[in-house]
């Protein structure tokens, strides 16, 4: 097939850091069995504890979930609390040192070496808020959580996911005239893309959609509406969007399990997505009608 | 006319910061441009003078100044990083929503235009998660950029949503720029206005003009330029800025005045600006003030 661009040469990276979705996101908190029961009762399981801190990793399918209660000693990181947070993603790239290494070229906050999350040393930039990013590049064949973790005995160390569930995407709450100024950061540092207004994905349509470059994973970003405009609030990243190919058949197993579903007029399930009530007071979850990703399916 | 609209610098008082800002307040403004010296520079510590200005009750206009940041090579350019993210720090800590960067004047800069873009996105890109802008500014005997002109290119070359320009009427009155080159900006890029007079009729070198602006500024309204300035002030109305005013008066007679009577002087500037040339029409209440359409 012939480039539809071919006569204007664009050279444009599309995917300069070899993007290639998230290899776990991390909640922060004081109470862990608490977030752990949450997790379970979404289908995730615990599958390692890590070494030497108080740390614990959970799976389904191909989502790794860590729940961190280790106290944080660095400025701007979330510092865990009874409410969990979510403070961190990992993005999965061809060569981690080499991602980071450019993000700080192009103006990224690098995190003090000694207050990386696990032992391995690996490589993170601050971002939205109190929140962290980190770059993985082992996630084949050797993962960071064989050095750094110990499994759980006798427990399956990759439980199938409910109903297909998988990444989607993170929501991320922003202030007031900030769209452009994220948008900025997730693009030059990653290779994201602003998807036009007319794309939306689930029930929760607000805001504007970041596709990552390998187009398998969105950040939305959502700026308060009119009524809130004046009162000041953090920038934070807000809930963890997973992807299924039939949302309504996972709303029933989920709900079956003990999630509650919003069922207003307004959000309700639907074969577009639903949004489970918050837990612990402040962890929320939506669903999204995505089929399985290729690459996902295969893991 | 909107009084709040116009802040004062706390560079143009004597005093402790405490000092500076009760005078500030006194004298009716709303608004502190902080000179990062007071700050770092407390007598009782980083964290009293943080303090000190968010329990003033003054919104902060901005931080100043980041100066001889962009063009620069290997280890300059590391340390110059450094000591970015170290204001940057402190201007979030004060709650300032913009950092002022002075254009380069050292003579290690280099002036290669992409250069220095790069450098300008860098900086802007490190302020995005702390939520402040850069508000970068021409300085007359810079060598990367002379004026709002040459520094409105720059950040129109580096494209990036927090860079916008900081414009220094002394600059444009002592170098006599056009004030029709104003009519090229884009007023939403423009981030913070700078005002200030000085004594004499015209300058006769870069030297002069560095040395006045560095020691006799006076307040619009006090010196030699009155027109000057409230043309500029007029045209930038019409362009459609509608962002702060700040007055950048160094002056090293205002440094051995008390507070107080520095900041009366700078309140008659302001009822000066506000009633006889601005005019700004006052806002309904609680309603925003229309942003005039971004350009497509």
């Amino acid at each position: 097939m012939t480039n539809p661009m071919d006569r204007e040469a664009v050279s444009e990276p599309l995917n300069p850091l070899g993007f290639d979705g998230i290899e776990f996101i991390e909640f922060a908190t004081s109470k862990p069995q608490a977030m752990g029961g949450v997790l379970e009762t979404m289908g995730f399981r615990p599958i390692a504890r890590h070494r030497s801190r108080e740390v614990e990793l959970y799976r389904q399918g191909s989502m790794n979930i860590i729940v961190n209660a280790q106290p944080a000693d660095v400025p701007r990181t979330v510092q865990p609390v009874e409410r969990p947070i979510l403070s961190a993603f990992a993005v999965r790239v061809r060569d981690a040192d080499a991602a980071f290494r450019r993000s700080l070229d192009l103006g990224a906050w690098e995190i003090p070496v000694r207050a990386r999350a696990m032992e391995l040393n690996i490589p993170a930039i601050h971002g939205v808020g109190e929140s962290l990013i980190y770059f993985v590049d082992r996630y084949d064949e050797f993962s960071i959580y064989d050095i750094d973790f110990r499994p759980i005995p006798k427990v399956d160390p990759h439980p199938p996911a409910i109903g297909g569930l998988h990444f989607f995407g993170i929501v991320q709450y922003i202030g007031v005239d900030r769209t452009a100024d994220w948008v900025e950061f997730y693009s030059q540092i990653f290779g994201f893309k602003p998807l036009p207004d007319r794309v939306r994905f689930g029930i929760m349509p607000k805001g504007l959609l970041l596709q990552s470059p390998c187009r398998n994973f969105y950040l939305q970003l959502i700026e308060p509406d009119d009524t809130s405009r004046y009162a000041p609030a953090e920038e934070h990243l807000q809930r963890i969007g997973f992807g299924t190919p039939d949302v309504m058949a996972t709303v029933a197993i989920l709900e079956k399990r003990g999630i509650e579903f919003f069922a207003s007029e307004k959000v309700h399930a639907s074969d577009r997505g639903a949004l489970t009530k918050s837990s612990l007071g402040s962890v929320m979850f939506e669903l999204v009608h995505d089929d399985l990703p290729a690459a996902a399916a295969d893991r | 006319m909107i009084f709040n609209d116009f802040g004062m610098d706390t560079a143009s008082l004597a005093g402790s910061l405490e000092s500076k800002l009760a005078a500030i307040r006194q004298a009716g403004f709303t608004q502190v441009m902080i000179s990062a010296g007071d700050v770092v520079g407390h007598p009782a510590g980083i964290a009293a003078g943080v303090r000190a200005i968010r329990e003033s009750g003054l919104r902060v206009t901005g931080l100043e100044a980041l100066r001889d940041f962009e063009g620069l090579d290997g280890q300059l350019h590391a340390y110059k990083v450094d000591v970015a993210k170290s204001m940057l720090e402190v201007c979030s800590e004060i709650g300032g929503r913009s950092l002022v960067v002075e254009a380069s004047t050292s003579t290690h800069a280099e002036t290669d235009a992409d250069a220095i873009a790069r450098d300008l996105r860098m900086l802007a890109l490190l302020a995005i998660p702390m939520g402040i802008r850069i508000a970068y500014k021409g300085v007359g005997w810079s060598r990367t950029a002379r004026d709002f002109r040459v520094a409105g290119d720059l950040v129109f070359r580096a494209g990036c949503a927090n860079l916008g320009l900081a414009i220094d009427a002394f600059d444009v009155l002592a170098a006599g720029v056009p004030l029709d080159d104003l009519d090229a900006l884009d007023p939403l890029q423009i981030y913070l206005v700078q005002l200030s007079d000085f004594m004499w009729q015209e300058m006769r070198s870069t030297e002069e003009q560095a040395a006045t602006a560095t020691h006799f500024r006076v307040f619009p309204g006090e010196g030699a330029h009155s027109e000057g300035l409230a043309n500029f002030i007029t045209k930038l109305d019409a362009i459609g800025y509608f962002g702060d005013y700040s007055f950048d008066v160094y002056n090293d007679d205002y440094l051995q005045m008390p507070p107080a009577a520095v900041a009366g002087r700078a309140r008659r500037a302001a009822d000066w600006l506000g009633e006889t040339v601005l005019r700004r029409a006052l806002p309904v209440p609680n309603m925003e003030r229309l942003l005039r359409a971004p350009h497509l």
